[in-house]
């Protein structure tokens, strides 16, 4: 035999290699460390209400209440077109379904009346032009005009889509900061779900303007490696903020039920509390653990979810963006100095980090320092953020400006901080005039010459 | 050998010459719908490219020929048998010199086009003088850094220099010259309209000079593999004629000095930030 056997076997094995060599992503919403560490007692239902109120990657769920936009619609039947016996989809015309472009293709379309009402059918061709639905024929349901039905997240879903597509290999599919390309980045990938963004408009205690993040997709961040999304169209991008919000709050959701449960019912808390100094036994801890979780829990959930959506409400109200109330001052020699004074000043402590020449080793680059979270100190020497990264203070000399070079973000990085790091907020100590004549010297810096 | 495979290699050529014929019309041919190059520079690369599609289809077909003609005759004569020689010194020749000369032809001719886009003594003057625009690739996305309006760009960065990020703009109708960098790996600057396309390494900075004949909106693309997010390293350039083109230098001065107060309508910048803040 001229072709053997053997060769057609390494033949054929050479797709199935092909295709068992590929490592893909989890498709699934991943829990936080800390959710992890509870025991499995309280573990269990802070998960299944995550679930329950946020779905899975495949099936998003909505709840009353977000501020983000899930976008069902609500179409009702128009006229149906004749299909032969064997015709495996039924075809229809819809109406009400004009802010829905072409997203609905493989959705779920429920029936809310007619023969085939509480039924749900899967969308298997979506013309948008003509209005036209294809859905798989089934026996329970026979669509007449005027029947009505709904398709849920189509918003939502849409943003998932793109954000899947462009930003999950960075931020994951959860938004947790560590899809697969994330261990290759420095600095590491935004974990979305503490809800702070380190580059806003708005106030220092309030959350990220939809605006914001919308900047940021679309000009990318100098200095790291988000790059500008500038090509997305403008419904895309607000599409996938819509999203990304989404994920924050499901993360904060999360946080916020394990934050009242974590110190009591940790494994750790558990070891402690069943040990002969604790001196419970674990029946008593678990029967105290089922008292709350069948009391008090239901409340804490809906003030967790509530809190959460209000604040994000709130960041995309006028009063939360920061509006200087003085223009800025005329970028002076004299402007200059007197910022770099400022700078310089016990008032301000900007050198402490920055340093005095505004290379970013201040002293405070030497120092261990605490970490707020679990009141332990750093292994490393120097400042860090909320995500507990090494956050070196920025050499200002660089012309680098993460945030935006206009004027107004640097003046809005004095005012308001950077959220989630230990650049302080300037905002109630300093007037609007030594703001801006902060701004001014901090942006003569990469021309002064001493480069 | 077998009719059969006279006829499998007979097809091949007939294959490529039909569907070389057929790539204009079924859009396999020069991007955009088949479109002439965007630029004046680029019309003239497409003439050479034809020159050289032209003279290497005349001998393609022609080998193929005398190919499938020698298989053929091997395939309906028995009796003849083959001889055994050792080569013809006039045919070496033949073919020695005949591409020799086709090489030497089009390595002069294409000359000027190769002077005029790639020696800089050659590059229009205007263009050379007044630099457009730094072009800064890296992973993954391009930055672009205009002088102010009325100034020329400096080696060095200014204070009122501008910037944007994956969106060139270009005035049409007169040559332009960029400054072309990369901040972190081996880039490549391609405009398919245009037919320009040049490499940016770290630590250089290269010049490229192109003219757009037409106002429309390009793809600008990395034509390297620079990393895993190469495909994402898409960004436009937009050539617009002179008025249009001064208008949006004006219009990402007024944005790029933007202290909160100051009248941006929301539609000039595209961004929504600027409207909430009104």
């Amino acid at each position: 035999m001229r072709f053997g056997f053997r060769r057609l076997i390494l033949l054929s094995l050479i797709p199935l290699i092909s295709f068992t060599g590929c490592e893909q992503p989890q498709v699934k919403f991943v829990f936080s460390q800390k959710t992890n560490e509870l025991i499995p007692e309280a573990a269990k239902p802070v998960k299944e209400a995550l679930v329950r109120q946020f779905g899975n990657p495949f099936e998003l769920t909505q709840f009353e209440g977000l501020p983000t936009d899930f976008g069902d619609v609500q179409g009702t039947v128009k006229s149906v077109e004749s299909s032969g016996k064997d015709q495996p989809l039924i075809r229809f015309q819809a109406t009400g379904l004009e802010n829905a472009y072409d997203k609905l293709l493989g959705l779920p379309l429920e029936w809310t009346s007619g023969k085939g009402q509480g039924h749900i059918s899967r969308i298997k061709e979506y013309d948008f032009e003509t209005g036209t639905i294809a859905v798989e024929k089934s026996p329970e349901i026979d669509p007449q005009s005027g029947d009505t039905f709904l398709i849920e997240c189509v918003r939502l879903q849409f943003g998932r889509d793109l954000y899947n597509r462009h930003c999950m290999h960075c931020h994951g599919m959860s938004g947790e900061g560590t899809g697969p390309t994330s261990r290759y980045l420095n600095p590491p990938p935004r974990d979305f779900r503490l809800g702070i963004y380190k580059y806003t408009s708005t106030k220092p205690t309030s959350k990220a303007q939809e605006a914001d993040l919308a900047r940021t997709v679309k000009e990318g961040i100098a200095g790291t490696y988000m790059p500008s999304f500038k090509l997305l169209t403008d419904d895309e991008v607000s599409a996938i903020v819509n999203y990304v919000i989404w994920l924050s709050i499901r993360g904060e959701t999360e946080k916020k039920l394990v934050d009242e449960l974590y110190l009591d019912y940790s494994e750790t808390a558990m070891a402690e509390r069943t040990s002969e100094e604790g001196g419970e036994t674990r029946e008593e801890v678990l029967e105290e653990l089922k008292e709350y979780m069948e009391l008090d829990f239901p409340d804490t959930l809906e003030f967790a979810t509530s809190s959460v959506a209000e604040a994000w409400e709130e960041a995309n109200l006028e009063d939360a963006i920061v509006i200087p109330q003085k223009p800025r001052v005329a970028d002076t020699p004299e402007s200059r100095e007197r910022g770099r004074k400022l700078y310089l000043s016990q008032k301000t402590k900007c050198a402490s980090c920055h340093g005095p020449q505004a290379r970013g080793n201040g002293t405070a680059t030497q120092d261990f320092w605490t970490n707020p979270a679990t009141n332990e100190k750093y292994s490393e020497r120097g400042l860090h953020d909320i995500w507990g990264n090494l956050l070196p203070p920025r050499d200002l000399h660089r012309g680098i400006y993460r945030g935006g070079r206009r004027p107004i973000d640097t003046y809005r990085r004095l005012y308001s901080g950077i959220k989630g790091t230990p650049m302080p907020a300037f905002g109630g100590s300093l007037t609007d005039e030594e703001l801006w004549d902060m701004v001014n010297y901090v942006m003569s810096l990469p021309y002064d010459g001493n480069r | 050998m077998g009719k059969g495979w006279c006829l499998f290699f007979l097809f091949w050529p007939i294959a490529a010459v039909v569907s070389c014929a057929m790539a204009p019309f079924v859009g396999w041919s020069f991007p955009y719908n088949n479109a002439q190059a965007a630029s004046n520079l680029g019309i003239r690369i497409d003439d050479l490219f034809y020159i050289i599609l032209i003279v290497t289809a005349i001998v393609f077909v022609g080998t193929q020929a005398v190919l499938v003609y020698a298989l053929w005759r091997g395939a309906n004569n028995r009796e003849e048998r083959a001889t055994n020689i050792h080569g013809n010194h006039k045919l070496e020749l033949i073919w020695s010199i005949i591409p020799g000369a086709i090489l030497l032809f089009l390595a002069i001719y294409q000359m000027n086009i190769w002077a005029d886009f790639r020696i800089k003594k050659y590059y229009p003057e205007a263009a050379v003088k007044d630099p457009l625009a730094e072009v800064t690739a890296r992973q993954f996305e391009w930055r672009f850094r205009y002088p102010a309006i009325g100034k020329k760009l400096q080696q060095k960065p200014q204070p009122d220099d501008l910037y944007s990020v994956n969106e060139l703009h270009v005035p049409f109708g007169k040559p332009v010259m960029i400054q072309l960098r990369s901040d972190d790996v081996q880039h490549s600057f391609f405009l398919p309209a245009l037919r320009i396309k040049q490499d940016a390494l770290p630590g250089l900075q290269i010049p490229v000079w192109f003219e757009a004949n037409k106002p429309g909106t390009y793809d600008l693309v990395c034509a390297e593999l620079c990393g895993w997010g190469h495909y994402k390293m898409k960004a436009h350039v937009i050539v617009q004629p002179e008025d249009e083109y001064q208008a949006y230098l004006k219009n990402l001065t007024q944005k790029q000095f933007y202290d909160g107060l100051g009248k941006i309508a929301a539609k000039d910048t595209g961004t929504e930030s600027e409207a909430v803040e009104k």
